[in-house]
C-alpha cells in the first residue's frame, strides 16, 4: 500500500514538473538552428521544427537520409491527428530541447539541438529505457513517426529488397462489365453451389 | 446496375467538399457511416423501398487511386492517419476511414462470430433479441455476395505458411481462413485499398447496391451531432470538410430523417452519441473492446517477402479458451517499409540493418480476446476538448501476464516452423535461436512504451440488451432503449470483443436487423 501511494506521489510530483518545464522555454543556452524549413509548416511550431531536425537526424542515419524533409513528412502526418494531440507534440519536443529538466534529471546542460551526434543518440537511448512512460512514449512517437517518413519515400526501399508490383490499376483489372449478367454469372460461378 | 467506375461521379453522390453553400437533406434514414455496419443496412433498406441517406466523413477513393504506396493511402484511408492511439500511447490504433469504412483497407479475413461468444452474450449480457441459428441465412447471403470462400494451403504465402506449419508440428489447431475476395491476384496490398478491385469491400459491393437502390451518399461531412427532443431524434448536424477532410469548408451539413442510424464503428459512434449528449448515464464509450495485440519477428533462411500474396490466410485458435486466463488467437500480418520500420525496434544504424534482414523476416501475431473477464474491462471512449474520441484502455496485469505467455508461444511455432532466429518486437528486444528462452521473455519489460500493442478490432461501447442498466441498444433491433428512431448498426454493439475478426459479425448482424427494421417500416 505504501509502495503504491510513493510510487503514485512520485509519479504526480514528476508529471507535473517535466509537463511545467516543456511548457516554459527556460532554457540555460539558446537553442541551434539545425536545418531550415523548406516548405510551409502546418503542425510543428518553427521551434519544434529545430528539434525534430536533430531527432530525424539521428533516428535515420542511412547515407543520403535528409533530416528536414522527414521533419516535413511528420509535419504532414500530425495534420490528420486532433488538435490536441498536435500541442502534445510540440510540448513533448520542447521537453526534449529543455536544459532544465536534462539538468535535473540527465546532468546535461546543453539543449538538444547543440548537442552533438553521440550524445543525441544516449538522450534518445535514455528516453527510450528510461522509467518515465512519459519519456519512453515520447521517444516512440518521435523513432515511429521519423521512420515511417523516411521508409514510406520509394528511395528508402532497396536495401530492404522490397518491390511492389507494376502498376496494376492503370487498366490491367477492367471494371467496365461489373454488375453485367456474364460478370454476375461468372462470380456465382465462383462462389460455388 | 450502375458501373463501378462511374458511381462517384453519379448524380447519387455528392462531395461535401465541393459545396459554396450549406446543404439541407432529406430521407426517411440517415445513417451516419459507410462501413460493414452502414453499407449493408443501407442497400437492405434501399431495397425495401426506404430513401436513405447515407453520411461518411471520409474520401470516395477507388482502385484507381490506390497506388499500393503506403505514403498515399495511409494518410487517406485511415482514422488520424493511422498515428491514432490510445491516451498514454500505450496501443496503436488501425482503423479505417473512408466510403466503405474499414473494409477497404482490412485484410479480407472472414469469421462468422463463434456460437460460444453469442452464447455468453445471452446469459451475460441479456441479449436476447435473436437465437445464433436466426443468423445463418444472413451470414450465408455475406458469403454469397462477398465471395467469401476458404483458401487452399498451396494459396497461402509464406509468411502465413510458416504460421500453419509451426502449429501443425507442435499439434495446435490451424486452418486456413475465409476472404472475401472474387479473382484475386494476389497482390498483398489489401492494407492499403486492392488495386483491382479482387477485394469485396462495400465499396465495390454493398455501396453500389444501395446506390442502385436509391440511396444517395455524401461524403467529406463529419458528423458532429444528433439533434433530439422528447426522445426522438429530429436532425443530425455535420460539417462539410475539404478534399483531404483536413480542414472544414465554412458549410455545414443538416439532415431530416424520421429515422438515423449510427455506423461510425467502436470509436466514433460513441463519440457521436455523447457530442449529443446521449450518455446513458455513462454507459456510452465504456467497454470499448480492441483485441490488444503483440508480435513476434522471425528470421529464416529462404525469403518470406510477407508483402506479397494473401495478407492473412491462416489462423490458429488453439489458446482461444484459457479459462481465467485471457485467451488469444494467432494470424499472420504482412509489412510494407513504413510499417516494417515502426515494428523494428530502436534507431539509427542497428534499425538500418535489421530493416535489411527484412524480406526474409515474417511476423506473427497473438490477438487478446478481452472483454470474458472481470479485471479485463475493456477501455472508454471520451471526448476530447475538440469533439474528438480520446481512447483510454488500461492495460490490466491479467493483460500482461496473458501477453507473456502468448510471446512465448509465439516464439515456440516460430522455431518449429524453422526460423533461424526470434526476436521479439520490444525496446529492448529478446533474440532467441533454437529454444525460446521462457525466463528472458518473463523478464522483459512489460510496460507501455517498452512493449509495443497494437489493435486493428474495435468493438464495444454501445452494447446492445435487454437490460437499459446495462446496454445502449435494444438486442431485438439494435434500437436505442430511449430515443425511439435512433439505431446503432457497427461493431460498436458488441458487448465483448469477438475472439475473431470482426468484419463478417457486423454485416451478418446488420443484415439481420436491417431486414427487421424494413419489415416493420
Amino acid at each position: 500500500m505504501i509502495g503504491s501511494r510513493r510510487s503514485f506521489l512520485k509519479k504526480g510530483l514528476f508529471g507535473g514538473l517535466v509537463l511545467a518545464l516543456g511548457g516554459t522555454g527556460l532554457a540555460l543556452y539558446p537553442s541551434a538552428q539545425v536545418g531550415a524549413p523548406t516548405g510551409p509548416l502546418f503542425a510543428l511550431q518553427p521551434a519544434s521544427f529545430q528539434v525534430l531536425v536533430a531527432v530525424a537526424s539521428r533516428i535515420v542515419t542511412v547515407a543520403g537520409a535528409d533530416p528536414v524533409a522527414i521533419a516535413h513528412g511528420v509535419d504532414e502526418a500530425l495534420t490528420r491527428v486532433p488538435p490536441e494531440v498536435q500541442v502534445d507534440f510540440n510540448k513533448l519536443l520542447g521537453l526534449l530541447e529543455n536544459a532544465l529538466p536534462g539538468l535535473l534529471l540527465d546532468a546535461r546542460v546543453q539543449p538538444f539541438t547543440r548537442l552533438s551526434p553521440e550524445s543525441r543518440d544516449r538522450v534518445l537511448q535514455g528516453w527510450g529505457a528510461s522509467r518515465f512512460e512519459i519519456r519512453r512514449t515520447g521517444y516512440q512517437a518521435l523513432r515511429k513517426l521519423c521512420l515511417a517518413a523516411y521508409y514510406s519515400e520509394a528511395s528508402s526501399w532497396a536495401p530492404l529488397g522490397y518491390e511492389p508490383p507494376s502498376n496494376l490499376n492503370a487498366g490491367a483489372y477492367d471494371d467496365s462489365k461489373a454488375g453485367t449478367p456474364e460478370w454476375l454469372e461468372a462470380q456465382a460461378k465462383a462462389d460455388g453451389p | 446496375m450502375t458501373k463501378l467506375a462511374t458511381i462517384r461521379s453519379s448524380a447519387s453522390v455528392i462531395d461535401g467538399s465541393k459545396q459554396a453553400a450549406s446543404l439541407t437533406l432529406e430521407a426517411d434514414v440517415c445513417i451516419i457511416g459507410t462501413g460493414a455496419g452502414g453499407a449493408w443496412t443501407a442497400a437492405t433498406l434501399a431495397q425495401a423501398g426506404l430513401s436513405v441517406l447515407l453520411v461518411e466523413e471520409g474520401g470516395y477513393y477507388t482502385h484507381a487511386d490506390f497506388t499500393m504506396r503506403e505514403k498515399d493511402s495511409e494518410p487517406r484511408l485511415f482514422q488520424e492517419g493511422m498515428a491514432r492511439a490510445t491516451k498514454d500511447g500505450g496501443i496503436a490504433i488501425m482503423q479505417g476511414k473512408a466510403v466503405g469504412g474499414t473494409t477497404v483497407v482490412n485484410w479480407t479475413t472472414s469469421f462468422r462470430t463463434p456460437e460460444d461468444v453469442v452464447e455468453h452474450w445471452k446469459k451475460r449480457h441479456a441479449v436476447g433479441g435473436f437465437q445464433y441459428a436466426f443468423l445463418f441465412p444472413d451470414y450465408a447471403a455475406t458469403e454469397k455476395r462477398l465471395s467469401i470462400a476458404k483458401v487452399s494451403y498451396g494459396a497461402m504465402n509464406a509468411n502465413n505458411r510458416t504460421l500453419y506449419d509451426g502449429c501443425t508440428k507442435l499439434g495446435w489447431q490451424v486452418d486456413t481462413l475465409k476472404r472475401n475476395v472474387y479473382a484475386c491476384l494476389q497482390t498483398g496490398f489489401c492494407h492499403l485499398g486492392c488495386p483491382v478491385n479482387a477485394k469485396r469491400s462495400m465499396l465495390v459491393t454493398l455501396i453500389p447496391d444501395a446506390i442502385d437502390a436509391g440511396a444517395k451518399l455524401i461524403f467529406r461531412a463529419r458528423a458532429d451531432r444528433l439533434e433530439h427532443e422528447g426522445g426522438e431524434v429530429k436532425m443530425l448536424h455535420a460539417t462539410l470538410l475539404d478534399g483531404e477532410g483536413r480542414t472544414p469548408t465554412g458549410q455545414s451539413l443538416t439532415v431530416k430523417a424520421k429515422r438515423f442510424v449510427v455506423s461510425g464503428g467502436a470509436i466514433n459512434s460513441p463519440a457521436l452519441l455523447l457530442r449529443s449528449g446521449l450518455d446513458s448515464g455513462g454507459l456510452v464509450g465504456r467497454r470499448t473492446f480492441l483485441h490488444p495485440t503483440v508480435g513476434s519477428a522471425a528470421i529464416y533462411d529462404e525469403k518470406v517477402e510477407p508483402f506479397r500474396g494473401a495478407p492473412q490466410s491462416a489462423a490458429s485458435h488453439h489458446f482461444a479458451h484459457r479459462g481465467d486466463d485471457m485467451g488469444f488467437f494467432l494470424e499472420a500480418v504482412p509489412w510494407y517499409p513504413a510499417l516494417a520500420a515502426t515494428a523494428v525496434p530502436g534507431f539509427g544504424a542497428s534499425h538500418a540493418e535489421n530493416m535489411t534482414l527484412a524480406a526474409h523476416t515474417a511476423l506473427h501475431i497473438a490477438i487478446g480476446i478481452d472483454g470474458f473477464h472481470d479485471d479485463v474491462p475493456g477501455g472508454t471512449v471520451t471526448l476530447r476538448p475538440s469533439g474528438a474520441p480520446l481512447i483510454d484502455y488500461p492495460i490490466t496485469p491479467r493483460l500482461w501476464s496473458a501477453f507473456r505467455f502468448a510471446q512465448k508461444r509465439l516464439a515456440e511455432l516460430q522455431l518449429a516452423s524453422g526460423a533461424k532466429s526470434v526476436m521479439t518486437l520490444h525496446e529492448q528486444p529478446i533474440s532467441m535461436t533454437g529454444k525460446v528462452d521462457e525466463a528472458a521473455i518473463d523478464a522483459a519489460r512489460w510496460e507501455i512504451g517498452s512493449a509495443p500493442v497494437f489493435t486493428a478490432h474495435q468493438m464495444g461501447g454501445c452494447p446492445m440488451g435487454d437490460d437499459p442498466k446495462t446496454s445502449v441498444v435494444r438486442s431485438e433491433d439494435l434500437r436505442h432503449h430511449t430515443v425511439k428512431n435512433l439505431h446503432v448498426v457497427d461493431g460498436s454493439v458488441f458487448p465483448t470483443s469477438l475472439g475473431v475478426n470482426p468484419q463478417q459479425s457486423i454485416y451478418g448482424l446488420a443484415r439481420l436487423m436491417a431486414t427487421r427494421l424494413a419489415a416493420a417500416k
